[in-house]
């Protein structure tokens, strides 16, 4: 079953051709936390892993910017 | 930070947010005042954008909101550590962000904006799509409840014994 959800997906980036993942385009990146505003692993959101650590370092900064929450209240 | 190989002179891009204890009116000296700097420092902006006045998502300093401002500008790679620290050390910026960016062409730029708008427009027509397909349904539902209620109606009203 693991194999299939993984098979489906894509990596958002490399689809839609971005090369940099902008921390200011917070409309993007939220899409990829949790209900607790963590960062998802690369096995939910399907992301290839130099993708997924471009996207790791956008929202640790559109965090210290108060762009998006470290967590939940 | 990526080793710069080109004679070209790096390119930054910085957000920064400007304390809520300022009202609008005090902010174009405080704007003035980062873009001096960066010229002081020896750089050139190329770019500067007001966000405006956002909430945070969290309070800094026991503030919830603050102006946001955005600038792009070329800079030596050795002054950038300097220019960090005054903004720091500065008491009307809460916070700020300084990235190097790399240098991209007019036609880049351009098909950046393009992707992105197209990225928009797609995601507008599923809205639409789903939005019509919705409202299909309700029109197909309707008529058909219009016509039984009156089969039934004239069923009832065929009969005799109404009283």
């Amino acid at each position: 079953m693991t194999k299939q959800i993984k098979q489906d997906k894509a990596c958002h980036f490399c689809v839609n051709n971005i090369s940099e993942v902008d921390y200011k385009d917070i409309n993007t990146i939220r899409r990829f936390t949790n209900v607790y505003k963590k960062i998802l692993p690369r096995k939910r959101t399907g992301m290839c892993s130099w993708h997924q650590r471009k996207l790791a370092t956008a929202i640790k900064r559109a965090r210290t910017m108060a762009l998006l929450p470290y967590t939940n209240k | 930070m990526a080793k710069n190989k080109s004679n070209k002179t790096p390119h930054y891009e910085m957000l920064y947010i400007i304390s809520n204890k300022f009202t609008e009116d005090e902010l174009k000296p405080i704007r003035e005042k980062v873009s001096k700097t960066i010229t002081d420092n020896g750089g050139a902006v190329t770019y500067s954008e007001e966000w405006g006045k956002k909430k945070f998502t969290y309070p800094i300093e026991h503030f919830h909101h603050g102006y946001y401002q955005l600038v792009e500008f070329d800079l030596e790679a050795d002054k950038v550590a300097g220019l960090d620290r005054t903004f720091r050390l500065s008491n009307e910026i809460l916070r700020h962000m300084l990235v190097a960016k790399p240098v991209r062409s007019a036609e880049e730029i351009e098909a950046e904006k393009r992707a992105a708008e197209k990225r928009v427009a797609k995601t507008k027509e599923k809205e639409e799509k789903e939005i019509k397909k919705e409202e299909k349904k309700l029109e197909k539902k309707k008529p058909v409840d219009l016509k039984d209620l009156d089969e039934k109606l004239d069923k009832i009203l065929e009969t005799d014994d109404l009283l």
